[in-house]
């Protein structure tokens, strides 16, 4: 997102009109995958292959109208573009995002057969372009609206309160739905793994990660020798690491009673954790020690002329200052923990990770996004949330 | 009243400060002044042990520096910096608290002492108390750094040049103000500059310091007078040395009582600095002028062979 922020809107000009040229570009792919691809692909069960449909088999011809009409709507205010038409399109967007299952719901009509109990609708590839593409307008009306990142959270917030509602009232049809409901308990059971996982490895990391940068602020030698480690271990591949810490672990659980009876062992949580700080570790210190160093020398210098303590000083004025840049880092380390727990499952640590590497196995691909959506969804929400409350500590809004 | 006697500080083989004397009176104003690396900053901060002195004897009221805790002592010096070192997370009001919250005040004494720094350096309380240092200009930044260095009222006012980073409009309003601050509050000042104009105008006692040593120190309008050597001599402004010296004279000290002359067209107040004079001379092709007290009443004259005559110029810088 930060990438995105940082390019400017090329702007063109015909005629009298100064069009938005991305959001124009963007509202034509649309309307281009919309028509080219299959809007949803059905299967009779669950091992066969579904066959795709495009929008007009899908959702007949007056439910493909109104979706051709919205997106071309966007791109026609986006050709005089005003803040009026930047909050029109907004309101566009969410309607189009609103009304994505609404058309899944009228296509399980359409398309499937009362006969076949067994039969699924999954997601074709138009769906998925669409939905990224509209998740991009999005961001672009938001730098053009100058709106915080709180709004637009709250905006997608809703819209995933409707998908579920959907997804949970009208939408038995739709694999994704019958992969959760063969599989619900799990599914709770992995997420709050998953979380858990998630949250103590972050949690030991922000310790460690605050304790060892401040160590390094006071000793300048530690500083090169542990971010040389710490750039090592973030070049090994996760799951050689995994491997790695197998057969130590096993030892030690073997010849330590203490450690065999707190849990630790050579597969399942312990070497999940330990990797996943290992891997936190990086962005975690990098993040702590640049903020703590940036504060600025006069600032500091004059809490200490003014007669304020080291601990006074390191309390109320450089940590508070170094929290905006801090939390950053707090927001990558949770995102990229977020993903590489995936991979803890392999090694039995449980968590969203299961259903991916299950539905690989099964070649069961709606099994494999019933474990990466969720995933994909709690990076976006820890990402914007963690970005919100960062861009919130900066009182009176400085820097 | 601070004293410092045969003070050095190394760092390492550098010497940045070498065998200083001076003593600031109570009350009283001092302007160290030098060229950027002279060591002025250095001396003022190892006067509020930011810097720990190698040698020589630094004393508060007649007490060695040494034996105060470090951090008791820095609460007892208001200390203003050039880029104000304000909390840009905190609002105005609340760095102006900060070191009588370190003192442990109350509250409410807090605030009530926090509204009358605010009203002294004519910052309204309604507009700024709540504000964040980021949305006030360099000016208003600066005097809230001011209240903040005198919010515990201390005796002494430690000042690392202060208007420096602001704009010559600016830095002359903030001066003027200080100056009447100095002459209700009676603090015992001690302020680096390089600018000299600004150390004329505002400092009881001069000192000019150059490679961490004192070259000459003594109140402006001795050196004015007499500079011990011709760095002292450029520092002062070389030929502008008379005008310098005609800015620190006031008008009613040089006038004579209404002769039986024609009264002189133009006026000026009495509190009017000589250079103010001559300068109004040269705009109105006059060489004589009506003074004036406050209520623009007719008190004396000035006229232009008189202050040539009667105003100290020694006469090595007349020959120039």
């Amino acid at each position: 997102m930060s990438l995105l922020d940082a390019l400017p809107t090329p702007r063109l000009r015909w005629g009298r009109l100064h069009p938005n040229i991305v959001l124009v570009s963007l509202s034509l792919i649309m309307l281009a995958a919309f028509w080219l691809l299959d809007v949803v692909s059905m299967a009779p069960n669950r091992i066969v292959l579904g066959t795709g449909h495009s929008a007009l088999e899908a959702f007949g011809w007056p439910g493909a109208l109104l979706a051709t009409l919205l997106i071309a709507t966007v791109g026609i205010f986006a050709c005089q573009p005003s803040q009026r038409h930047y909050r029109a399109l907004l309101a566009t967007i969410v309607l189009l995002m609103a009304l994505m299952p609404v058309g899944l719901i009228a296509s399980s009509y359409l398309l499937i057969d009362p006969e076949l109990p067994q039969a699924r609708l999954g997601l074709g590839a138009a769906y998925w372009v669409v939905l990224f593409v509209l998740l991009l307008c999005l961001i672009e009306i938001r730098l053009r609206l100058n709106l915080t990142r709180l709004w637009p959270t709250l905006l997608l917030s809703g819209v995933a309160l409707l998908w579920w509602l959907c997804a949970t009232f009208w939408l038995d049809s739709l694999a994704l739905v019958q992969e959760f409901k063969a599989r619900d308990q799990q599914f709770v059971r992995a997420i709050g793994q998953h979380i858990r996982l998630v949250g103590i490895a972050v949690s030991i990391s922000v310790v460690m990660g605050l304790s060892l940068a401040m160590l390094m602020r006071r000793y300048e030698r530690l500083q090169k020798g542990a971010f040389a480690v710490l750039n090592f271990l973030q070049t090994i591949p996760s799951l050689a690491l995994f491997g790695l810490l197998l057969a130590p672990l096993a030892w030690l659980a073997a010849n330590v009673p203490f450690l065999d009876r707190i849990g630790v062992s050579g597969i399942g949580t312990t070497p999940a954790l330990i990797a996943l700080v290992a891997y936190s570790l990086l962005p975690m210190v990098r993040n702590t020690y640049t903020a703590l160093e940036e504060v600025s020398p006069d600032t500091l210098e004059a809490a200490k002329g003014m007669g304020m303590r080291a601990g006074q000083r390191f309390w109320q004025v450089r940590l508070p200052l170094a929290l905006p840049v801090l939390l950053e880092g707090v927001r990558i380390t949770t995102v990229q923990a977020i993903g590489l727990t995936a991979v803890a499952a392999l090694i039995g640590a449980g968590g969203l990770g299961t259903f991916i590497f299950q539905g690989l196995g099964q070649a069961a691909m709606d099994m494999v996004l019933l474990g990466a959506l969720p995933i994909l969804m709690l990076a976006l929400m820890v990402d914007a949330g963690l970005g919100a409350l960062a861009e919130a500590l900066r009182p009176g809004g400085i820097r | 009243m601070i004293e410092l006697s045969h003070v050095s500080k190394r760092f390492g083989e550098e010497t940045a400060v070498d065998d200083i004397s001076l003593r600031v009176a109570k009350g009283k104003f001092c302007a160290l002044v030098g060229t950027s690396g002279c060591g002025k900053s250095t001396t003022l901060r190892m006067i509020n042990r930011l810097i720990e002195h190698s040698e020589g004897d630094i004393l508060l009221d007649g007490q060695a520096i040494e034996v105060y805790d470090p951090v008791k002592l820095r609460r007892r010096i208001g200390y203003v910096i050039q880029h104000t070192g304000l909390f840009p997370h905190w609002s105005v009001a609340r760095n102006i608290g900060l070191v009588p919250r370190l003192l442990k005040w109350s509250a409410a004494d807090v605030q009530t002492r926090v509204e009358e720094l605010m009203d002294l350096l004519g910052l309204p309380v309604g507009e700024f108390a709540h504000k964040y240092p980021h949305q006030l200009s360099g000016g208003q930044a600066q005097r809230v750094g001011v209240a903040r260095a005198l919010a515990a009222d201390p005796d002494i006012l430690l000042m690392d040049e202060p208007f420096g980073a602001l704009d010559p409009i600016t830095r002359e309003k903030l001066q003027d103000e200080l100056a009447k601050l100095q002459a209700r509050l009676h603090k015992t000042v001690v302020f680096v500059t390089h600018d000299m104009d600004e150390a004329l105008k505002l400092a009881d006692h001069l000192v000019v310091m150059r490679e961490g040593r004192i070259v000459q120190q003594g109140t402006p309008l001795a050196l004015l007078q007499h500079p011990s050597d011709p760095f002292v001599e450029s520092m002062l402004g070389g030929l502008e040395r008379g005008l310098k010296q005609a800015a620190l004279t006031r008008v009613k000290d040089h006038m004579t009582s209404m002769g039986p002359t024609l009264p002189a067209q133009s006026r000026i107040p009495s509190d009017f600095s000589l250079r103010q004079a001559l300068s109004m001379m040269l705009r109105d092709h006059s060489d004589r002028l009506t003074v004036v007290d406050q209520h623009d009443v007719p008190i004396g004259e000035l006229s232009l062979r008189r202050i040539i005559k009667e105003a100290q110029l020694d006469k090595g810088s007349a020959r120039e």
